[in-house]
């Protein structure tokens, strides 16, 4: 991503991929040896580990989708072969659609939020002064630093039914009634909204501030003659901003869809997937399944599904990735 | 006399830039309030005594503030053995990670050959990998190894998530020495070991570290695994002590769960302020946060 925080780009010319295949392309000046085993011998370790560690899992896995392993394999060791079964239980499973559904909407909603607030935080920051620049730089880094479990473990206290600080101003606002005793994890919607306002607080400052390395970069001069030609504010920003930080935008959003489509422990520690399994995502559909309800093989099933659609988002990541010039 | 002879040539548009100004600057006042609070809020529970913690109208500031729910959190608690199991598996996640990353990373930066960019895509595929589809494998088979709950089969789940993302991160870093560098060493005669122990891991330190701190945080912040495989309160790692924090005496108490919050979030949120610049900069192929 060198290329779009850093427009320098610090790899070699973004064509080296195309050099690279082929071979009567000219020696690279940082190559050591282009048939040296070298590489090969310090890549070994490593690899070796990512194969046993995380290739060999995700084989015993598809393994596992097509057998009934459940809780009282992980006692005797015994399970068998039941062919499709498992994915036919889930696709005629409504719990099933209907994570998919919410996991899609949830992800589409926390990605907006977080994209459409950290472009405008990244605007703000382009115009303030050195001392505010820096209180708000404070902020943004406190909440993206704060682990995710302790600011779920905040969540739950600032929301607190009966003592919650954010009841009691809700409260004090009088526009909602009396929410002084409101339990959020116990409502559908309360939850959700509690749990995204989480997740886009935590999310904003990568967003944020990348969107604003990006924009530090942009040439004032187009600016300037985009007001000359007598554009206002909001024009000049459609016309010269917004095509400038394209790029980083994109990637800024992908990586935040894929983020937020794997969020688990913000969920499972606000609302657990309730009330009634109605805020489960995938993820923590999942879960339940394989270490609750502790159906291993469907849980297996689910998440071999779960995969196949990350995979999908991740070729859009890498696609993007390769055309904006990363050398991989 | 004469800034004001210049001021005055544009009055109406100097007053309508302060006016946005002003605006800007409440924006960003009214901002940080709000993204600050809940850090705010933490820090103000925990040093609040226990009268103060649970009132109708919340106390904004502790009248009376006091250490003692610092003192409940770690005392009272199975703080300190779960604090040394985190160190333990940190430590030996990151030993593992780092050395075998800092190798692989140098040969996909300082050497071309066939197959290179398919395994880059395969590192990138891995660490985009959902927590689930490699929670469920490793339980089972830590599980009929009798590895769940040891320090080993959570290490080794981390080391899946950390070794690539690190190989990643770092190869990130190698790729800013310039080829000169390698070359003049080359020339004076030194072998492949030697340009890469004597030339490139010295200059390439500084990101290491970075890196360092990156696989920390994303090991030490970790719940989901640890959750899951440690069953024992003996064996369980801090974020499992912070989510399930409750004491002998009150259950769930506030106070001391906040104290608890901000012992765990401390040596995150000081590493993260140190290597900030370098993650904006050089975290977005990776996902840390978890």
């Amino acid at each position: 991503m060198t290329s779009s925080s850093d427009p320098e780009g610090f790899g070699p010319e973004p064509n080296v991929l195309v050099a690279d295949e082929q071979e009567s392309a000219p020696q690279e000046p940082n190559s050591i040896r282009r048939r040296s085993p070298a590489p090969w011998l310090l890549l070994t370790p490593a690899g070796l580990v990512i194969l046993v560690v995380t290739v060999a899992p995700i084989i015993f896995l598809i393994f596992t989708s097509f057998t009934d392993y459940n809780q009282r394999s992980l006692f005797t060791g015994n399970f068998h072969g039941v062919g499709l079964l498992q994915y036919q239980t889930i696709f005629s499973d409504p719990d099933f659609w209907a994570s998919v559904l919410r996991t899609l909407l949830f992800t589409a909603t926390m990605v907006a939020g977080s994209v459409v607030v950290g472009m405008g935080v990244a605007q703000l920051l382009s115009r303030l002064g050195t001392v505010l620049k820096y209180v708000v730089t404070i902020s943004l880094i406190f909440a993206w630093a704060m682990p995710t479990v302790a600011s779920s473990v905040v969540w739950k206290w600032l929301f607190q039914p009966g003592y919650g600080v954010v009841n009691w101003m809700l409260t004090k606002l009088r526009i909602f009634g009396d929410l002084t005793n409101t339990d959020w994890a116990n409502n559908t919607v309360l939850a959700y909204t509690c749990i995204w306002l989480l997740i886009v607080w935590q999310a904003v400052p990568f967003i944020a501030l990348t969107l604003y390395a990006a924009l530090s970069q942009l040439p004032q001069e187009r600016l300037e003659a985009a007001r000359i030609d007598g554009a206002g504010e909001w024009r000049a920003w459609r016309a010269v901003t917004l095509p400038f930080l394209r790029p980083t935008l994109l990637l800024v959003t992908i990586l935040s869809v894929i983020w937020d489509f794997n969020v688990f422990n913000q969920i499972w520690l606000i609302s657990q997937g309730g009330p009634d399994g109605t805020t489960s995502t995938l993820g923590v559909y999942a879960y339940k399944v394989a270490f609750v309800a502790f159906k291993i093989g469907q849980g297996s099933a689910i998440s071999v599904i779960t995969t196949i659609l990350l995979l999908g988002l991740t070729a859009i990541y890498i696609r993007n990735l390769i055309r904006s010039g990363e050398d991989l | 006399m004469t800034t004001v002879a210049i001021q005055t040539g544009r009055p109406v548009r100097s007053a309508s830039r302060r006016k946005r100004k002003w605006g800007t600057n409440t924006l960003a006042i009214v901002f940080s309030i709000v993204w600050l609070f809940p850090v705010y809020w933490m820090i103000n529970t925990a040093f609040k005594p226990r009268p103060e913690v649970m009132t109708a109208t919340p106390i904004f500031f502790p009248r009376d503030p006091t250490l003692a729910n610092f003192n409940v959190a770690i005392t009272q608690t199975t703080f300190l053995t779960n604090l040394k199991n985190s160190v333990i598996v940190v430590s030996g996640t990151l030993l593992f990670s780092i050395v075998l990353g800092l190798f692989a990373a140098a040969a996909l930066s300082r050497f071309h050959f066939r197959g290179r960019r398919t395994i880059m895509v395969g590192i990138l595929i891995v660490q985009m990998l959902p927590g689930t589809a490699l929670l469920i494998p490793m339980f089972l088979v830590f599980n009929s190894l009798g590895m769940l709950g040891t320090y080993w089969g959570l290490m080794l789940a981390y080391v899946a998530h950390v070794l690539p993302f690190s190989i990643w991160v770092m190869r990130g870093f190698f790729i800013t020495v310039p080829a000169e560098v390698e070359e003049a060493a080359r020339i004076d005669g030194a072998t492949t070991w030697q340009v890469l122990t004597k030339i490139l891991f010295p200059l390439v330190l500084p990101g290491v570290i970075a890196t360092s701190v990156f696989a920390f945080i994303a090991a030490w912040n970790d719940y989901l695994v640890a959750f899951t495989f440690m069953k024992d309160q003996s064996m369980y790692t801090l974020p499992v002590w912070l989510a399930s924090f409750s004491t002998p005496q009150t259950g769930t108490d506030f106070g001391g769960q906040m104290a608890a919050s901000v012992l765990f979030s401390l040596p995150v949120v000081v590493f993260f302020v140190l290597v900030q610049r370098k993650l904006v900069s050089g975290m977005s192929a990776g996902a840390v946060k978890g």
